[in-house]
């Protein structure tokens, strides 16, 4: 796309693209280690996903004061005017992103100690895997503006769904086996639900960057698996 | 939708200078359309032909057809003062007549109509009204038009074209040389004046465009590059020249 007649306009736009990159980074860097730590009961690790959230506070707020600055002092129309929109809605997703890879971490500092089977944990390691192939993915398709990328991340949104419903049904299992793990399977129950939280909020990041390229917003409903809260048999 | 005006295939030539390149474009009954462009881009011209004001000018010429409720206005028999009548304009600068705020818009009436005093006062105090301007100047309607502000003055030509019953009003860049709040008042007018009439107006404000009207439309060297309804062109326009345009990337 050919510059703005006014330089500064674009080096506004910039910056605030690039902050969303770093804001980005910061989220997957942060799910990562959360997972990690699970997986290692690293509760240090732990404590530094807690201690890096506040990072992207700080640049969420910073985004929405220089978008809506730019929209004050600019009036942007068309293509500019969703790229400020779509920075705020984003800020906001990876935002909460990190918040709930946060939750993660202090689940581990709270478990910390106690017995966990590989084979429970097993199950978390594969839905936080897919929500990291989907966060990231899908901020590589807002760097690139890349609608088809996009969408088949908020396509395949119903996989973790699905996962999160089996891992559900595993670990209320477990707790009803035997009462001691009830502790731990909660913990890692919660954790589950935020990473799968992270996943929805990947899916509204690709919407963002379909609204941003094409102006439309996605009406139809995302593929969604049949909720886990179906009664569940005593065995 | 009622088409008030249909543009089909007009040409304007300046001589041999072709300013408009084969124009077509509705105007929506009691809807507001917009005019954007940069200088030279023919919007202004467009405007003129309308009304016709083009014929106090040798050596201009329109070609095509405007459908005026179905009627060709271009038709050399048309009747121009009637024409003029029913498509009134108000132009960039406030152009009040040297004569009393009263006579200013009594003038006009009294060319077309043959009203008695009391219903000449009626209409006046009407016109002023519509035009948001009764109470500014109720106490002094003996006042000279060219007392008042700037923006006053502006609302006393909307009076005026208002007084004698338009059916379209055609707004030349009427803001343009106004303070923020005249120009809150002539959109808040405008969007009262819709409900009875057809407007269109050209404006080198974007935003105001995005603000008072229901369609836009982008013209550009002669031609209209594109025409949809102001939601679209402001947020998602098709064109990549008006995407350029709007967002301040042109050339």
């Amino acid at each position: 796309m050919i510059d703005h007649t006014v330089r500064a306009y674009d080096d506004e736009l910039m910056e605030i693209g690039r902050k969303i990159t770093e804001m980005g980074g910061i989220a997957e860097t942060m799910l990562a280690n959360a997972i990690q730590s699970l997986v290692k009961g690293d509760t240090e690790l732990a404590q530094r996903v807690i201690a890096t959230d506040p990072k992207l506070d700080v640049l969420e707020r910073e985004i929405e004061e220089k978008a809506i600055l730019t929209i004050a002092r600019r009036q942007p129309m068309a293509i500019d005017l969703r790229a400020l929109v779509s920075a705020i809605r984003i800020a906001s997703d990876i935002e909460r992103i990190g918040d709930l890879a946060k939750n993660v971490g202090k689940r581990v500092v709270a478990i910390d100690g106690q017995f966990a089977p590989q084979k429970i944990v097993g199950g978390v390691i594969h839905i936080s895997d897919l929500a990291l192939d989907r966060l990231h993915r899908v901020l590589d398709a807002y760097a690139h503006r890349d609608v088809e990328a996009a969408m088949s991340v908020w396509n395949q949104d119903e996989e973790i769904d699905q996962l999160y419903n089996s891992l559900f049904r595993e670990l209320l299992t477990y707790m009803m086996e035997d009462p001691r793990n009830i502790g731990f399977c909660a913990h890692l129950l919660f954790s589950a639900k935020n990473i799968e939280r992270i996943g929805d909020h990947a899916t509204n990041i690709a919407e963002t960057i379909k609204y941003l390229v094409t102006g439309e917003t996605v009406v139809a409903d995302r593929p969604r698996a049949a909720d886990g809260y179906a009664p569940l048999q005593t065995p | 939708m009622l088409e008030k005006i249909s543009v089909k295939n007009l040409k304007f030539f300046y001589g041999t200078n072709l300013a408009l390149k084969g124009i077509d474009i509705p105007f929506y009954a009691n809807k507001v359309t917009a005019f954007i462009g940069p200088s030279g881009c023919g919007k202004s011209t467009l405007l003129r032909v309308l009304n016709r004001m083009y014929d106090l000018y040798p050596g201009q010429h329109a070609e095509g057809e405007i459908l005026f409720d179905g009627r060709n206005i271009l038709n050399p028999g048309e009747d121009l003062n009637l024409l003029r009548a029913r498509i009134g304009m108000v132009f960039q600068k406030p152009t009040p007549f040297p004569m009393t705020i009263y006579d200013n818009i009594a003038f006009g009436l009294k060319l077309y109509e043959n009203l008695s005093k009391s219903e000449l006062d009626g209409r006046v105090e009407d016109s002023l009204k519509r035009a948001a301007l009764w109470s500014e100047v109720k106490d002094k309607l003996g006042a000279n038009g060219l007392s008042l502000s700037g923006g006053q003055q502006q609302r006393l030509c909307i009076a005026r074209t208002v007084a004698i019953k338009p059916e379209v009003i055609l707004f030349d860049e009427p803001c343009s040389a106004l303070d923020p709040i005249s120009t809150a008042k002539i959109e808040e007018l405008i969007d009262e004046l819709k409900t009875e009439y057809t407007i269109a107006i050209v404006t080198h404000n974007m935003q105001q465009a995005a603000r008072v009207s229901e369609y836009t439309a982008f013209m550009y060297l002669g031609d209209l590059v594109e025409f949809d309804e102001t939601s679209k062109i402001f947020t998602t326009p098709t064109d990549p020249r008006t995407q350029d345009y709007i967002t301040g990337r042109f050339g």
